[in-house]
């Protein structure tokens, strides 16, 4: 059954805006208007703060992990315009990097797959995306998409790199040719693909379908199906899930999930793809489940403030 | 500052009011104190009378209260609530609601009584309309201003009946109400929001606007470019109004620290430092109203309500309002040559003023001597008063020998500075400032706090004013700013969390984070988020419940953070105020947070519910500390495992062993079983039945169909990865792949491939081939390999030499070109044919595994994963680390792995056996000979030179 297994009282004295679990699902990051970052310990229900960052000058909004393979490694963005890349060495967190390029605050903040190495993309408000890659040795290598989105970016999020479809153009015996690809979400009310063609990041697709600003972009994870999805979350109120089984990645169709009354904030696929959590501005959270005919449905609502994830349907594990 | 213990006449505490607004009617007899659950009419006659209430159910606080201020509506007040102004009438000791106003749509942040016509209201609102009512027809305003972009204040000009003005962020409008499209006027005013407006009481083009920029600035609205004159503050200015005598301005400021004195009065001639402070709230000031003057009398009263639950009336006596008029006439005259029509029209109200002060002229003797009277009595009453709670900073007083040593530490730094204060001191008498040993601090720095010092007390004791607090601020803060400096970057960002009084922090550099207009771009902040995390986790956060959306549930979140600065005017008020004070409390306390701290925060947006008023403690300051409201939620971590396709116990007790595949199936349906998912047990029995020994394919493709080729073969096998896929159940399919991929080809297939039969899938490859993170197994920089590795390495120019049961499309199609024989082609074809797994997918079943492996390694289950990758026949990475050529030892000819492509002979020898070496090998890197792993470990067991016997030593050159 679902239970809850951790409550965590981070102690930020003002409002948190995001909060997330490492790859092991060991420790908590969590990040507020406070302008501190909060690391916990949560293993075995716990809950240990085991760094409490400083560096961010204004409200942090949002976190990501790096994968385990490079360290432990968090990065945060804040209305600061900054993006701090911080580093547990010997046990003691330390800023790794900070990243000040943008010329407004940096929404969001996401990690790459691990086999392209660190590289970080972050969206900002002055319209633009960075790409900051480790270059080893301390040294970053920044590239940056300028005027992304008009107004600002608001959301970004990495393709899986098991690229599906990747049948018919892989070279034989090669190395999988994994492309780097995006998708990023802005104020001009559009959703747009990303994709690296020989170093040079490039407009790939432009989707439309939202009526305001594009709040929250996450593409889902694979399990080696050639199908990509994607959801998107927006002021408007509408989640749309877009998908693509062409290879080529051409041709998206979009498909509403719900209209919400309020904006929707953020959009989170679990592991297998199959389940995303939808949460906004009417401070409900609910999961939603692609059922074998191809239709969302709500399959719990995490009731106000309080109280677990109450499944509507719990049969769909025995579904023969 | 002489008067600042004096001027204090009243003070009434309303404990339970918890009013958000007050307002003093035009003839000076009732306040009235607006709460949410009561309206308090005060009469200001008796103030400690207990006051009579005015029910009112609504669950919003007051926004705005105002008197009507004609004398034949006195008995009228207006108070506004969300997106309503209700009109009460108080007569005879009672109150009641006598119309509403109903219009706007949003909530209404300002409203005003016009100065000429009794019925004539103006309410501003976040609805972006400015609307102007008649109350004799309440059904709709007469008059409705579009301005675009919402309003925070709005009021009337006092000389002229058509004009008013409306603050908009940073910008102030002038509206001429016959005029009703369009601004007559637009002034870009502040860079922040504007908190406070207030026209000039006689000169009709000027106006008094205070910001969140920290300053307030004086504009005639027909020059809208220059303002005519700044008052800067530390902190942001929350209201800011003219005295009803001349020359006066009251502010009151947003504190940084809860016991400063945020209400001041001003001469507008001389901005450089309040005239007077009315000291004796302890929490921020929420409104001040000027008490109509009573016939005959020379005093003014100021009726301020505070936080603290106080209501209080100041009496400001001739001598006070005769501060506002300086002695400074030349600033005046600099100050007012800036415009010509304001110093007309400011000298034209000269004479009145002079007029007025007059009196008060006479009485400055008196004034004099009974300062000069109270002089050694300053000096004390200056050290019990003041307010020097500064950490690493130690005063001494000296009360008897009018002197005092205030001690600093900072850093490596000490300061010792005796201020000895003379006997006329504050009267134009500035103490003296010495440096005494231990004092750390270089002579240069010395000389120039020295100096700081001395321009500080010069300038407070020019005006009979203590210097003291002012002048130890002014110490801390240079040898603060200094130590900066010093420490450099190098301290990064963390120089902040310094130990310094927070107060003293704020005041060089408050940060306006937000307001600014550039805010409109970035999107509002979430407040609450869930996230899949892990494998099995939800991880969410919500905003607290005792924290409600100010706005009504009906109306979205705003989109952009800019909206916060509009949401939180006006009605909003107080909940500002209690934010701030909330942080403001927690500095006190001395909490590590950020002292420039937001005054405005995302959480303003936001109004904290309050505690049930039963539970409140009878000692405020108790209540305070209780009332500390939580503004971070919990964050909660769920297990939703349940909800997956896949399960970590089925991860766990999964097997695959290649050598008894029934088995295999068979424990793993009781495994399933186990979790509950019958299907997938079914499944597996399915599996079971399909890699039966009975249904092995014939090597003979004549004999008969294949099994694959059967409706309950491959058929079966698609429909059901098909459904799994549909469940994103990549854990029964990976498994599934992996399984019928061991279902080994017939024996004399291998012929077919040739080489290497005793590689087939019965002895699955090594897994490390698969490029792993956990392992790192790309074994850059050691010389050792296995054969099997270069096989590896090799696969992709090399089709001949497959060392997989199955076979990738790369060999389907290279298998089909390369064997001409049609016989071989067919059995090709057969072989294609019997598999139950499409060939044609491999890549796609080998993603599957990979995605189930990085599953399992999040589970843990580090060998189960590499259990299922073995059955992964992706094609490795290509090596990144250093690559060992091979030269052919019979024909010279670069080679890679075991057999030379030109003249097909194994590639080399061992150089103790001189038998061709296939398996594990090593190499000195230096020499390049070697052989055997096993023989090189003996060899170098005992000697150190090459076997080869070129005298290399390749112990030293090289590890084995």
């Amino acid at each position: 059954m679902v239970s809850v297994i951790n409550t965590v009282d981070t102690s930020h004295e003002d409002m948190i805006h995001d909060a997330q679990m490492d790859y092991y699902g060991t420790r908590l990051a969590t990040c507020s208007s406070d302008r501190t970052v909060k690391i916990f310990d949560v293993r075995n229900g716990g809950q240990i703060l085991v760094a409490d960052l400083r560096g961010h000058e204004g409200p942090v909004w949002q976190v990501a992990w790096a994968h385990p393979m490079f360290g432990n490694i968090l990065a945060s963005c804040s209305y600061d315009r900054k993006v701090i890349i911080w580093k547990e060495e010997n046990g003691t967190w330390d800023k790794m990097y900070e990243y000040t390029g943008h010329e407004s605050s940096v929404n969001s903040v996401c990690w790459g797959p691990y086999d392209f190495g660190l590289i970080l993309a972050c969206g900002s408000s002055d319209g633009a995306i960075s790409l900051l890659t480790f270059t080893g040795d301390q040294q970053w290598d920044v590239k940056k998409i300028s005027n992304a989105h008009t107004i600002g970016c608001n959301a970004v999020s990495w393709a899986p790199a098991v690229v599906p479809g990747s049948l018919i153009d892989q070279p034989s015996g090669q190395k999988p040719n994994y492309v780097k690809r995006f998708v990023s979400g802005g104020c001009d009310n559009l959703v747009k693909l990303w994709k690296e063609e020989d170093g040079q990041w490039k407009e790939d697709q432009k989707l439309e379908a939202h009526s305001d600003w594009v709040r929250d972009v996450g593409w889902a994870p694979s399990i080696g199906l050639p199908t990509s999805t994607i959801a998107s979350c927006s002021q408007d109120g509408r989640v749309f899930i877009w998908t693509c089984d062409d290879p080529a990645g051409n041709t998206w169709t979009a498909k509403l999930l719900h209209k919400f009354n309020d904006v929707v904030w953020h959009v989170s696929w679990s592991i297998t793809g199959n389940i995303l959590a939808v949460s906004g501005g009417d401070n409900k959270v609910t999961l939603w489940k692609e059922s074998m005919d191809g239709q969302w449905a709500c399959i719990s609502d995490v009731s106000k403030g309080q109280g677990a994830v109450s499944t509507i349907t719990d049969t769909q594990q025995n579904e023969q | 500052m002489a008067a600042r213990w004096s001027s204090e006449n009243v003070v009434v505490e309303f404990r339970d009011a918890q009013a958000t607004a007050m307002s003093v009617d035009c003839l000076g007899s009732h306040a009235v104190l607006s709460g949410r659950r009561f309206l308090y009419m005060v009469n200001l006659e008796a103030p400690s009378e207990p006051p009579r209430k005015i029910g009112r159910q609504s669950k919003w606080d007051v926004g705005t209260v105002q008197w009507n201020p004609h004398k034949s509506e006195s008995h009228v007040f207006a108070a506004s609530s969300n997106q309503r102004v209700d009109l009460y009438s108080w007569r005879e000791g009672c109150g009641e609601v006598h119309t509403s106003l109903q219009g706007h749509t949003r909530v209404i942040s300002d409203l005003d009584w016009s100065w000429f016509e009794p019925e004539f209201l103006v309410t501003s609102s976040v609805d972006t309309y400015i609307y102007i009512w008649d109350t004799r027809d309440t059904r709709k305003p007469t008059v409705a201003l579009s301005a675009v972009a919402g309003a925070s204040q709005v009021k009337w000009n006092k000389r002229n009946q058509h004009l008013l003005a409306s603050s908009h962020d940073g910008d102030v409008r002038i509206w001429d109400k016959r005029k009703p499209n369009t601004a007559v006027e637009y002034v870009a005013a502040h860079l922040s929001k504007i908190h406070g407006l207030d026209w000039h009481p006689d000169n009709e083009f000027i106006l008094a606007t205070s910001s969140q920029d920290n300053s307030v600035r004086f504009w005639d609205y027909r020059q809208p470019r220059k303002y005519l004159n700044i008052l800067s503050c530390q902190v942001p200015v929350w209201k800011a109004r003219y005295t009803p005598f001349s020359n006066g301005l009251v502010t009151v400021m947003v504190p940084q620290l809860r016991r400063e004195n945020s209400l001041l009065l001003w001469s507008t001639l001389d901005l450089n430092s309040p005239v007077h402070a009315f000291v004796g709230h302890d929490d921020v000031v929420l409104e001040f109203r000027w008490r109509p003057q009573k016939e005959g009398s020379k005093d003014y009263q100021l009726v301020t309500w505070s936080r603290d639950q106080t209501l209080r009336i100041w009496r400001v006596d001739p001598q006070l309002q005769r501060l506002c008029v300086s002695d400074m006439v030349e600033d005046l005259m600099e100050d007012m040559s800036l415009n010509v029509e304001t110093d007309k029209s400011l000298s034209s109200q000269e004479p009145e003023s002079q007029h007025s002060t007059g009196p008060a002229a006479g009485n400055l003797q008196d004034l004099g001597t009974s300062l000069g009277s109270g002089l050694p009595q300053t000096l004390q009453q200056e050290f019990s008063l003041v307010n020097l709670q500064i950490r690493n900073v130690n005063v001494e007083m000296d009360a008897v020998n009018c002197s005092c040593v205030v001690s600093a530490h900072f850093g490596s730094h000490q300061v010792h500075l005796v201020v000895k204060f003379p006997a006329q001191y504050p009267n134009n008498a500035a103490p003296t400032f010495q440096f005494v040993s231990p004092t750390t601090i270089p002579s240069t720095m010395k000389t120039k706090i020295q100096k700081i010092l001395t321009d500080t007390s010069l300038q407070k004791v020019k005006r009979n004013q203590n210097c003291l607090e002012p002048c130890v601020r002014q110490l801390v803060s240079c040898l603060e700013s200094d130590m900066t400096q010093e420490d450099g970057p190098a301290s990064g960002p963390f120089i902040l969390s310094n130990p310094v009084t927070p107060a003293l922090q704020a005041f060089p550099r408050v940060t306006n984070m937000y307001g600014s207009y550039q805010d409109a771009n970035i999107p509002f902040p979430r407040t609450s988020g869930a996230r899949f995390c892990g494998t099995g986790c939800l991880v969410y956060f919500m905003r607290p419940i005792t924290m409600h959306r100010s706005v009504p549930p009906s109306e979205p979140t705003p989109r952009s953070l800019s909206a916060l600065s509009a949401y939180h005017s006006g009605v909003l008020t107080p909940m500002k105020m209690r934010s701030e004070s909330q942080s403001t409390l927690r500095l006190y306390s001395g909490s590590p947070t950020r002292s420039d701290k937001d005054t405005v925060s995302i959480s303003s947006f936001y109004y904290k519910e309050r505690k049930s008023r039963r539970f409140k403690t009878k000692r405020e300051g108790t209540d305070y500390g209780n009332r500390s409201i939580k503004l971070a939620g919990k964050v909660i971590i769920q297990e939703i495992s349940c909800l997956l396709p896949v399960h970590k116990a089925l991860g766990e007790s999964y097997i695959l062993n290649v050598n008894d595949i029934q088995e295999t199936c068979q424990k793993n349906a009781a495994a399933a079983l186990t979790v509950g998912r019958r299907d997938v047990a079914k499944v597996w029995a399915l599996a079971s039945a399909a890699t039966s020994q009975d249904l092995s394919p014939d090597p003979d493709p004549d004999t008969e169909t294949p099994w694959a080729r059967h409706p309950f073969g491959r058929h079966l096998l698609e429909t059901l990865l098909d459904h799994y896929s549909h469940m994103s159940d990549v854990q029964t399919l990976a498994m599934l792949c992996s399984v019928f991929r061991t279902q080994a080809p017939p024996p004399d297939s291998y012929s077919l491939y040739g080489q290497q039969p005793s590689r087939s899938s019965m002895f699955p490859p090594h897994h490390s081939r698969y490029s792993s993170y956990c392992s790192s197994s790309v074994t850059s920089g050691s010389c050792s390999s296995t054969s099997e590795s270069i096989t590896a390495t090799t696969w992709n120019t090399n089709p001949d030499i497959n060392p997989w049961g199955e076979s990738s499309p790369d060999d389907y199609r290279y298998g089909n070109s390369g064997y001409t024989d049609p016989r071989e082609r067919e059995r090709e074809q057969h072989d294609m044919n019997k598999r139950l797994l499409d060939p044609a997918n491999t890549l796609q079943f080998d993603d599957f595994k990979k995605c189930y492996g990085e599953i399992l390694y999040r589970w843990g289950l580090r060998e189960k994963r590499a259990d299922v990758l073995k059955f992964a026949s992706c094609p490795p990475e290509p090596h990144k680390g250093i690559e060992f050529g091979v030269y052919c030892c019979h024909c010279r000819s670069q080679a890679r792995g075991t057999q030379c492509a030109v003249c097909k002979r194994l590639t080399f020898q061992c150089a103790i056996c001189h038998v061709a070496v296939r398996g594990s090998s090593n190499f000195c890197l230096s020499c390049g000979h070697g052989g055997h792993t096993s023989h090189m470990m003996e060899w170098f067991r005992r000697q150190d030179e090459c076997p080869a016997g070129c005298g290399c030593h390749c112990l030293m050159q090289s590890t084995f």
